[in-house]
């Protein structure tokens, strides 16, 4: 227990530090990176507005201050919990982020569903098969999902399921229908990592010496397959994961635009477009946050998964 | 053999998950038929996702047929009446205007004076653009009668009022992000942000109730998924398709392609600060070497309208003149005249110095690259080096480093709303915040000031015309196409076509058979 709180500790700890280094690194990037939101607060593409009204607006907003100065009013406001609003469209950010999360979240365990039915019976089929055709079958899915992009892919799935079969939904997230493409456009585009990982780690664990003895104390392949051998494979997948996440929720943005999912994609890619820069600031920070939180909780899986962390004791 | 199970029972695993899925989907795709044969509805597909759906600050309020203005622009592109029945210039700063009568809001209460007013004094509050774009002063209701002051002599008030932000809403209602309450055709069911907005008809509308019981808009960014959602019928109608998704589309029985000329203008627009293209000569030999036709035929795959000035051809102020032909033998005479030799190497030098420019481009609109890759190679064949530069942020790039470039692809609304008043005021005065190229021509600065200060019609009509000609002349731009706004419309879709001013998506007259 005490262990468990250390850890929770170190990493609250971790958590403040890389918020502060990230939302200062990408808004030190976002201020020298051409462009700001002037132009379109003063919708110059349709209404008509002078270099003066621009200068104005730069003015009220503060953007002509030092960066430093502009930094240090967003951290305070942080400190207040507040993460300002929006500059295009007024609302408060922390508003606009948390209604779009859990979508977001959500297609975020699809694709992790999709990619654990995909990854664990690929992974298992070469590592058990080594150097056959179900071997040969596994490497070339993992092959041919690393090299197709997933735009490429979502659209692909769009033209088979929906325009020519007539069964899958193309956009929106009513029913669970809506689920399927993008949660397979992900979990396909996350799959061939773990599927070779999977495959490597088996391979070495079904080789190692307390497989050997289990064989010997007379205990079916299959028991020994997935009670003990993939156990033991999996922490690598584990780490994988958490070190991932980050990878994840970017990815996630293609698809979700792909596909109208109304998590965050579409608006922080409109943010980023716009130099709204307080949506970005926010959006960083609650994304900064989740990794660190997962990697948290990957740790406690550690603990879960492989019972010799779990200081001597025998199970759970 | 007992892996062989495994494998087995994995593979059945997920064929059951598929069928599964498989099933679900189908009973929701019944669940709709039945939906559609009892009421009539529609879905259309847009582009641009709203964050909100506040008429004063988005433009679906007016789009989805949720809000109105006080006046339109009409098919001919002309100035008509809409919640105002009429108006009047009392003198150089005071308007007034007369509602109409029989309009209710979605609410049931009645749309008068006091209410228009309390929705001016909120769209100007909360929208600064808006603000500064209308320049009211004061505003005084009586009865059906509104009264607005500006803070200056200000002729192009009436034209102002055809942005959609303008648009007249109840201002004491909750929610007016998501559920606005306004005098449209239809009313919102539900709004989620950045993904769908459903609507009902409102059964007291003024102008007749509407044929559609309801409309489902949904936003997607990717012209692909939108044209395969239109095929898919998902959608019944799809904006923006991009012209490579066509063939399938046009090729369907059940589906067409609508294509009007927007009121968008592509161009090159010239750096007048550039010592080489401060000869006339020099940007009227450079306009030779644009192939309209290629660009229209080849590059817009025919979804387009050659150019010869900024506004669209169906303005009554646009210029009549046929768009400049393609002439590379008269470009070199001209470029010869204006001094130019080629050298040994066969390129175009003046004072030893060759004839060099770079031209800038941005990926926001795929089609603008290839405008620049073309005239690089037109101009190549004529000796002159083309520099293509391609930029992330277009505008920044062109103000703040306003000494690199020499002439950049370029795109604007010209005429929004029914005027080219605003054009002329943002692309050709010194100080307009889209002139990067410091256009300075003391003629056109003449008449676009004498037009700010005329109320007349048919003489703004004659001063925007003038200063056409003169634009032209003068070729600080050389105006290549007006592309053309693409939508997918599948044929049960009746009483309904895009408008160039793609303001009022939504109409009462639309149908489904």
């Amino acid at each position: 227990m005490k262990q468990f709180l250390l850890i929770i500790g170190s990493r609250m700890l971790q958590l403040i530090i890389m918020v502060l280094v990230l939302s200062f690194i990408t808004f030190l990037l976002m201020k020298i990176t051409p462009g700001d939101p002037i132009r379109t607060m003063l919708n110059v593409e349709d209404m008509a507005a002078t270099k003066a009204d621009e200068e104005r607006l730069m003015k009220e907003y503060k953007f002509d201050r030092p960066i430093l100065e502009q930094y240090g009013e967003w951290v305070i406001g942080v400190l207040q919990l507040d993460l300002g609003e929006s500059l295009i469209s007024k609302r408060p950010v922390l508003d606009m982020i948390l209604e779009k999360l859990p979508a977001t979240l959500s297609l975020s365990i699809g694709g992790l569903v999709v990619l654990f039915i995909i990854a664990v019976p690929m992974g298992v089929l070469g590592a058990v098969y080594e150097g056959r055709w179900p071997d040969y079958l596994s490497r070339w899915t993992a092959l041919t999902g690393a090299s197709i992009p997933s735009f490429w892919l979502g659209i692909m799935l769009i033209y088979v399921f929906s325009v020519q079969l007539n069964l899958l939904p193309v956009m929106g997230k009513a029913t669970l229908a809506h689920f399927i493409l993008p949660s397979v456009t992900l979990g396909v585009a996350m799959a061939p990592l773990y599927i070779r990982l999977l495959r490597e780690r088996l391979i070495a664990t079904l080789q190692s010496s307390y497989i050997e003895a289990a064989k010997a104390r007379g205990l079916g392949k299959k028991r020994i397959l997935f009670s003990h051998a993939l156990r033991g494979s999996l922490i690598p997948l584990v780490t994988m994961f958490g070190l991932s996440i980050g990878g994840l929720l970017g990815g996630v943005t293609v698809i979700e635009i792909l596909f109208s999912w109304p998590g965050m994609g579409e608006l922080i890619v409109n943010a980023v477009m716009s130099r709204d820069y307080p949506v970005i600031q926010g959006y960083i920070l609650i994304i900064g946050f989740l990794v660190v939180v997962s990697n948290l909780v990957v740790d406690i899986m550690y603990v879960i998964i492989n019972p010799q962390l779990y200081n001597g004791k025998e199970s759970m | 053999m007992k892996n062989k199970k495994t494998i087995a029972g994995l593979l059945l695993a997920l064929l059951l998950i598929i069928t599964a899925c498989n099933n679900e989907a189908g009973t929701e795709e019944e669940e709709k038929d039945q939906s559609t044969s009892e009421d009539k509805s529609l879905t259309m597909l847009y582009s641009f996702a709203s964050k909100t759906i506040d008429p004063h600050q988005d433009w679906m309020g007016v789009r989805a047929g949720i809000a109105e203005t006080l006046v339109k622009i009409e098919e001919n592109l002309e100035i008509q009446p809409w919640l105002a029945e009429s108006w009047e210039q009392k003198d150089e700063t005071t308007w007034v205007f007369t509602l109409r009568d029989d309009v209710t809001f979605h609410d049931g209460s009645t749309m008068d004076g006091e209410a228009v007013k309390a929705s001016f004094e909120r769209a100007i509050e909360v929208n600064e653009a808006l603000d500064s774009a209308l320049k009211i002063d004061k505003m005084e209701a009586d009865g059906q009668q509104i009264t607005f002051k500006t803070t200056e002599e200000y002729p192009a008030f009436l034209s102002e009022l055809v942005h959609t932000n303008a648009s007249i809403i109840k201002t004491d209602a909750e929610n007016i992000g998501e559920k606005p309450i306004a005098t449209g055709a239809f009313q919102v069911e539900s709004f989620s942000s950045e993904e769908a907005i459903k609507l009902k008809k409102y059964p007291r509308y003024w102008d007749g109730e509407a044929n559609l019981d309801h409309v489902t808009i949904k936003f997607n960014s990717d012209g692909n998924v939108r044209a395969l959602a239109l095929q898919s019928g998902e959608a019944d109608i799809a904006y923006h398709l991009p012209p490579e998704s066509l063939k399938p589309i046009e090729s369907h029985n059940d589906l067409r392609v609508e294509s009007v000329a927007s009121l968008r203008v592509h161009f090159f627009l010239y750096n007048s600060a550039k010592p080489e293209l401060q000869d006339v000569k020099v940007r009227q030999a450079l306009d030779l070497l644009v192939n309209r036709p290629v660009a229209v035929e080849e590059i817009m795959n025919g979804h387009a309208t050659a150019a010869s000035g900024p506004f669209n051809p169906d303005f009554k102020f646009a210029s009549e003149k046929e768009p400049a032909a393609y002439d590379p033998a008269k470009a070199e005479m001209l470029l010869r005249e204006a001094g130019y030799e080629k050298n040994a190497d066969g390129k175009l030098e003046k004072d030893g110095k060759q004839l060099e420019l770079t031209l800038a481009t941005y990926e926001g609109r795929p089609e603008l690259p290839m405008m620049a890759q073309y005239f690089q190679s037109e101009a190549a064949n004529l000796g002159i080096k083309v520099n293509v530069v391609t930029v992330e942020n277009i505008d920044s790039y062109l103000w703040e480093q306003q000494q690199e470039w020499d002439l950049v692809t370029y795109s604007n609304l010209t005429a929004p709303r029914g005027d080219g008043g605003y054009f002329l005021n943002v692309s050709y005065l010194p100080d307009g915040s889209l002139n990067p190229g410091q256009i300075n021509i003391p003629e056109v600065n003449n008449l676009t000031k004498q037009l700010n200060k005329e109320a007349d019609l048919e003489k703004r009509i004659d001063l925007q015309k003038r200063a056409v000609e003169i634009v032209q002349e003068e070729v600080s731009q050389s105006f290549i196409l007006h592309p053309h706004i693409i939508v997918g419309v599948n044929q049960r879709v009746k009483n309904w076509k895009p408008g160039s001013e793609e303001y009022y998506l939504i109409t009462n007259e639309m149908d489904v058979e």
